[in-house]
């Protein structure tokens, strides 16, 4: 291992070793101050946004195209196995410099922000779990390892929207988010089994994985839902504004920065394949279309600050959805990098909106012009009613997805909890507890 | 309906009755922008405050105190004293409960050592495995329990009616509501929201083709059937109410469960069509009536879709035999406190038992809170009035005699305490006073930079009188440029916002320019103080400054300004009286110093919906600065002064005043229109400026103490370093405490005070007794001042003892909805009150007032005041009386004022405060400071 693998393997491992050894001691019983939390995420952001500026940097000089680290296999089964493949190249440095400078300048926003929060330690072990995942995810040299990262990303995500555990919507809020996330990462998963099953390996360190056109469009349509989901994409945009439950600086870094463009950093890594597919490249510009204008209008009629900055970010991925769906990556990743730090900054300054509405105003007189024309003015009334009736539901997207998917499933398993009461009570009637399994079997199908 | 029904229009006379009714439970608070404290119970102000807040907290389902635990640990470490528990106990009606036990004894066991709480959900736990399960470890106490278990039947528990129907309707009603209130976020408005709410969403919902919630199913239908009959939305709400078969006389309740379900976002509404004014950009047609129509409508169709069905009514948790149990384990923590045994309690008549365990009852856990109250209360009125008679016996009003260096006005916001004390440690020779912030100048102003004129003074004057900034004659130029500039500015901003939120110009926008947001974020989070100097840098070399003047002055001859027919500056009598106002009531008639200093207040600080809150109360929650110079700018005409002379107001023609203001957040001190001040008075001048550099520096240590960041040993001139970079720090959600801690108002002359550590938490309010012979100066401070430091106190107390429901909850997840409030998260009800970690280290106690005069003179004010004499005599506020001669106490209590009973002696003695406070972080009781008081 020379000094820029060891490097690139720092970058990925630090916060997750804070992150470990904090939250050992933590369940040992040791309670850390805050100015040590503060001052060890400072220092170990710091160190990786180093490191990573150092492979910059040396790839830059030396002209290789990319840094692959490969740490052996995790197992390996006859011709099946799992490397641990660790790979920065001109795609994933962006990714991984973003996710280092902005975690360590969200931490120190943090720092001050939850100073005295009875969730401080927490808070900010979750941070560093993220920053683990979003790295391993950006890091990795194989899909398997991705996923790996990807999961992690998305059970922070939960975890910090449901931050503020003492009230029921930012619980109810990060469960709704959760089930998107599992249901579209069945994506991602049954993607990384198809490829070791077709190709035999799910690493891309060393090229992607070779697949005939079939198998590569069945893939990208698989990853797709996953990107999709993680992206917030049409049908699945619901739960974004859901998702504005958690403290500001983590919807902040989660979804005006990193965790939002997790789905794209997916489709950039197979765009080679993808660029095969028609079908498969047309959808993605379709959903990216369709999602960017969705979020152009509902943002339009939202009326409080988080929500239309959510809608803003998802527009913007829409349209690299759309930028990556035509093979320009390179604008694609441009664009993300611009879009994180205008969004991040935004996310933070949200509490100054008033301030600044204030500012705008006295500045033009009083009145702000539109800005252009609105152009849903030249829609005949009863449109733009229809559209502002559209919009206000944010496309009606929570109401399909709950009655054609939420509802029918939720009988179904009220349907198997029933079947379950009746083979409990075979067993449980001789013990005399059949109402009591009944009933609970049937709070649990309820729920 | 309409016409052809006969009774219709006294039926929507009742119903607006009731609304009204229903109406006035609504929390005050008006748009975010302009934040002014109010009592959070203003609706309860015709009840005693012990009673209402009990009241109030079942309507609200509220906490009414702070919880047992907090008063508990109050107790034990000593600052509820159990001599005050006693003094409470013995205020109030004594009985014998059985022979042999009465009901101060039980109640005064039942405080100290004190009952547990239990409750039906964990009692059976406590019993197997907790606390109860470790007293039956001894024979004698499980006797007992179950003696009292025998005796004890379960009760019946009242079930709270579960709303359902709530989380299916709220957030559409929740985004309906911001949508139709919003001032500008959302670049679509709500089409046809002139119509007012009902209307418009009726339009809106009728829509077909609209998809809905499963429970929300056939609610465009019940809105094309409104529409149809072209129902008001008063028909709706009659409809809806009739629909359920209500009586009118249940109408109030009905609306007010329906209203209070979304509190914030209803009472929002009911100011604005109270006062459209309040809107701070757009006006809006809000109608209280319209927003139960549509809820009301919504409540329908999600009803009959059912979702309103009530779930299971016992909670498997609270069976009739858990409810037997902790009811039992009640009766028999106080049987073990006062020493009963089993056999005692099995003695007892049925009589006696019935009145053993309704006494009990009688004392709950609410009842022991009040107690607990009441002595956390008494301990704190005996130590600030100790302190009080203890400055005037052992040291003596010294009054000063020769001319002092100089005279400076402060507000009589408790957070200029520190700085005066501090001004007065470093030049003794200073003299300090303090009027109400607005400095009697009740004005519409409009600065050079302000888009609209604002009211400058308490919520509770409406000004009469408008004043215009206006730059000098050879600056006019600099102005149209500055204007010019500054309007390129906010269209850019303004732009840049927009476009970096749509879908073309933001594809451009965030990928060709978006990574220089790095430079603002990078400024912001890592060097704050210095990013903000550098961006005020750019802005004073990008933006002339003109130099300006105030329009104040008015010829009678010309009146009525074309602005709302307020008169365009004041007249000379008018100048005379406003000025006479505030030098009168403070005693200040003669002996001026040769330089003046009024400062206003108010306080910046960045990323804070809840900034406002920290301005000044007394300019209605705005920025003093502007009353403070026109204050000055008064004071200095000649004819004015002519005018205060037959008033027997005295200023010598070598004095001048200057207007300033205070930055309460940064402490930052300006001084204004300082080239009009003649030469002769540059030295006074600079002398009374650095002195005030001084106490600046030094009040900024003080304030730094109560943080947590900055290091125990912080130099003053960190401290100072400290406080700038909070007030512009992008994540900080304390960048002052602002009120926190608030707790007295002193009324008298600054002798009362002065050396006298008050540890910021007391308004002080200049009042000479000795120069006011028919009282006439204290029933108009007392008028002035009461409501606005009530206000404080007592939002400042709820917010306190139940900051989820009185207050606004932690900052952390706020969300700015529509510029008019916040929210948690996306969708949640306007939270209003006081943030937490604006509250935090508050002490929630009533305010108390120590006026210095006599109790018949003051309590002849009060009574002539109805709202004066509603908060005291209800005892909102706390109130004590401190003789201008012989410096006696006296307190008010039940009714009638009393000799204050507790010891008076020395305080310690400090040399400096910074002696007294350096290093610590809590509370600091009073303390002699040997530099403020003049070196006596």
């Amino acid at each position: 291992m020379d000094l820029w693998q060891s490097l690139l393997l720092f970058a990925v491992l630090a916060p997750g070793v804070v992150f470990s050894a904090i939250s050992l001691g933590w369940l040992l019983g040791w309670i850390p101050s805050e100015r040590f939390v503060s001052r060890i995420t400072g220092v170990t952001f710091s160190a990786s946004v180093l490191a990573i500026a150092a492979i910059v940097w040396r790839l830059a000089l030396t002209g290789s195209p990319s840094i692959a680290l490969r740490l052996g296999n995790w197992f390996a089964v006859g011709r099946y196995e799992f490397p641990l493949v660790l790979l920065a190249d001109r795609l994933s440095l962006p990714f991984l410099g973003l996710t280092v400078v902005l975690s360590g300048l969200v931490g120190q926003f943090s720092a001050t922000y939850l100073h005295r929060d009875g969730g401080f330690l927490r808070f900010f072990l979750l941070l560093h779990l993220f920053a683990f995942g979003s790295l391993l995810a950006f890091a990795a040299g194989s899909f398997d390892l991705l996923a790996g990262g990807w999961e992690i990303v998305g059970i922070t995500s939960v975890l910090l929207i449901a931050f503020f555990q003492q009230r029921a919507a930012p619980v109810e809020n990060g469960l709704r988010v959760f089930a998107v996330y599992r249901a579209c990462d069945i994506g991602l998963l049954v993607g990384v089994f198809a490829m070791h099953h077709w190709a035999g390996t799910a690493s891309f360190a060393g090229g992607l994985p070779h697949l005939t056109e079939t198998q590569a469009v069945i893939v990208c349509l698989l990853l797709l839902l996953a990107a999709a989901g993680k992206a917030a994409q049409v049908p699945f945009s619901g739960w974004l504004p859901r998702a504005m439950e958690g403290p500001t600086p983590s919807s902040a870094i989660f979804y005006g920065a990193i965790s939002i463009h997790a789905g794209a950093y997916l489709l950039l890594r197979v765009q080679p394949i993808l660029a095969q597919s028609k079908l498969a490249s047309t959808l993605v510009v379709a959903i990216g279309a369709v999602t960017a204008i969705h979020g152009a209008i509902v943002g339009r009629a939202s009326a409080d600050a988080k929500t239309s900055l959510a809608y803003a970010s998802l527009t913007q991925v829409g349209a690299v959805f759309v930028e990556i769906g035509m093979g320009w990556r390179w604008i694609a990743v441009a664009h993300i990098l611009g879009h994180a730090t205008v969004r991040t900054l935004q996310f933070l300054r949200a509490p100054s909106m008033l301030h600044d509405y204030h500012q705008m105003r006295s500045a033009t007189g009083g009145e702000l012009s539109g800005v252009g024309v609105h152009w849903e003015e030249l829609l005949p009334e009863r449109l733009q009613l229809g559209l502002y009736r559209w919009a206000l539901d944010r496309g009606h997207l929570d109401t399909i997805l709950d009655r054609l998917v939420v509802y029918p499933l939720m009988r179904l398993s009220r349907f198997f909890a029933k079947l379950d009461a009746i083979g409990w009570r075979g067993v449980a009637g001789r013990r005399g507890e059949t109402a009591i399994s009944l009933e609970t079997s049937a709070r649990v199908g309820g729920h | 309906m309409g016409a052809s029904d006969h009774s219709a229009g006294s039926r929507q006379e009742r119903l607006r009755d009731a609304i009204d009714r229903a109406a006035h439970l609504l929390p005050m608070q008006g748009p975010i922008g302009v934040f002014v404290h109010h009592n959070t119970l203003h609706a309860f102000e015709d009840l005693p405050f012990e009673r209402a807040v009990i009241e109030a907290a079942q309507i609200f389902g509220a906490e009414p105190f702070m919880s047992e635990a907090a008063y508990r640990s109050e107790l034990a470490r000593g600052r509820i004293h159990a001599g005050d528990i006693g003094a409470v106990l013995d205020s109030e009606p004594d009985g014998v409960v059985f022979p042999g036990l009465s009901r101060r004894s039980l109640r005064r066991a039942m405080i100290t050592p004190g009952v547990r709480e239990f409750d039906a959900a964990t009692v059976l736990w406590r019993s197997e495995q907790g606390d109860l399960a470790r007293d039956f470890r001894q024979a004698a106490l499980r006797a007992l329990f179950d003696a009292c278990f025998a005796r004890t039947v379960a009760h019946e528990e009242e079930v709270p009616e579960p709303r359902p129907v709530d989380e299916v309707i709220h957030p559409w009603l929740i985004r309906l509501c911001s949508v139709f209130l919003d001032q500008g976020i959302a670049y679509w408005r709500m089409p046809g929201r002139e119509q007012g709410f009902y209307r418009s969403v009726r339009t809106l919902l009728s829509q077909p083709g609209g998809i809905f919630p499963r429970y929300l199913t056939g609610l465009d239908e019940e809105f094309r059937r409104q529409e149809y009959f072209s129902f008001s939305a008063a028909d709706a709400v009659l409809d809806c109410l009739d629909s359920q078969c209500f009586r009118e006389a249940d109408w109030p309740d009905v609306l007010a469960a329906e209203l209070l379900a979304l509190p914030g976002w209803a009472g929002l509404i009911r100011r604005l069509e109270e006062d459209p004014r309040l809107a701070p950009h757009e006006s809006i047609p809000c109608s209280l009536v319209d927003f139960l129509a549509v809820r009301l409508t919504m409540a329908r169709a999600a009803a009959r879709m059912g979702a309103g069905e009530p779930g299971p009514h016992e909670s498997p948790l609270k069976t009739a035999e858990r409810r037997r149990l902790s009811r039992t384990a009640r009766v028999y923590d106080a049987a073990r406190v006062v020493s009963l045994s089993a056999a005692e309690i099995t003695r007892l008549s049925d009589a006696e038992w019935k009145a053993f365990a309704s006494e009990v009852k009688a004392c709950n856990g609410l009842e022991r809170r009040r107690i607990l109250h009441l002595a956390y209360e008494r301990w704190h009125e005996r130590e600030i009035l100790r302190g009080l008679a203890g400055h005037c016996r052992y040291r003596g009003l010294l009054e000063i005699e020769a001319r002092p260096a100089a005279q400076v006005f402060f507000c009589i916001d408790e957070r200029e305490e520190s700085i005066r004390r501090a001004l007065e440690e470093v030049d003794a020779d200073v003299e300090t006073f303090s009027a109400a912030g607005y400095f009697g100048v009740a004005v519409d102003y409009k600065g050079i930079d302000d888009a609209h004129a604002a009211a400058f003074c308490p919520v509770v004057v409406k000004p009469e009188h408008t004043v215009m900034e206006q730059p000098k004659a050879e600056d006019a130029g600099l102005l149209e440029r500055r204007r010019l500039r500054r309007r390129l500015l906010g269209i850019l901003m303004h732009s840049s916002l927009v476009s970096s939120k749509t879908l073309v110009r933001g594809w451009l926008s965030t990928s060709a320019l978006g990574l220089l947001s790095a430079i603002p974020l990078i400024g912001h989070l890592l060097a704050p103080r210095r990013y903000a100097q550098l961006r005020e840098w750019l802005n004073k070399s990008f933006l002339p400054e003109p130099r300006t003047e105030l329009t104040f002055m008015r010829n009678t001859a010309q009146s009525q300004g074309a602005v709302a027919g307020l008169l365009v500056g004041f007249a000379p009598a008018e100048k005379v009286e406003r000025v006479a106002s505030v030098l009168g009531p403070a005693g200040l008639h003669r002996r001026f110093a040769r330089i003046v200093v009024v400062l206003g207040h108010g306080s910046t600080s960045l990323n804070n919906p809840h900034e406002s809150a920290h301005d000044c109360g007394a300019c209605g929650g705005r920025r003093g600065g502007p009353n403070a110079r026109l204050f000055a700018a008064m004071a200095n005409r000649p004819e004015v002064r002519a005018g205060l002379r037959e008033r027997g107001i005295e200023i010598p023609d070598d004095t001048c005043f200057v207007g300033g203001y205070h930055d309460t957040c940064s402490d930052d001190v300006q001084l204004y229109d300082l080239e009009s001040l003649p030469e002769t008075h540059q030295a006074d001048l600079g002398r009374v400026r650095e002195s005030l550099d001084r106490a600046r520096t030094l009040n900024a240590l003080e304030r730094a103490r109560r943080f947590e960041g900055p290091p125990e040993n912080i130099s003053a001139a960190d401290a100072l370093r400290h406080v700038e970079e909070r007030s512009e720090h992008l994540a900080e959600p304390r960048p002052e405490y602002g009120h926190c801690t608030n707790a007295v108002c002193v009324v008298g002359r600054r002798a009362l005070t002065r050396g006298l550590f008050l540890d910021r938490r007391a308004f002080l309010v200049s009042y000479d007794a000795n120069q006011d012979g028919d009282g006439q100066s204290l029933a108009q401070l007392m008028a002035a001042v009461v409501p606005v430091c009530a206000g404080i106190s007592l939002e400042y107390y709820f917010s306190f003892v139940d900051n989820d429901r009185y207050g606004c909850g932690t900052k952390l997840p706020h969300n700015v909805t529509g510029l008019v409030g916040v929210m948690d998260g996306h969708a949640s009800d306007l939270r209003t009150g006081l943030p937490w970690q604006m509250v935090e280290i508050h002490e929630p106690v009533r305010i108390l007032f120590v006026v210095e005069t006599a109790p018949d003179r003051l309590m002849k004010v009060v009574n002539n005041n109805p709202m004066l004499k509603q908060l005291v005599e209800n005892r909102w506020i706390r109130l004590a009386t401190i003789d201008p001669v012989s410096g006696a106490v006296q307190v008010r209590r039940d009714g009638g004022f009393e000799e204050f009973d507790g010891s008076v002696d020395r305080l310690p003695v400090a040399l400096s405060s910074e002696e007294w406070y350096r290093g610590k972080l809590e509370h600091l009781p009073m303390a002699w400071i040997q530099a403020a008081a003049g070196g006596r």
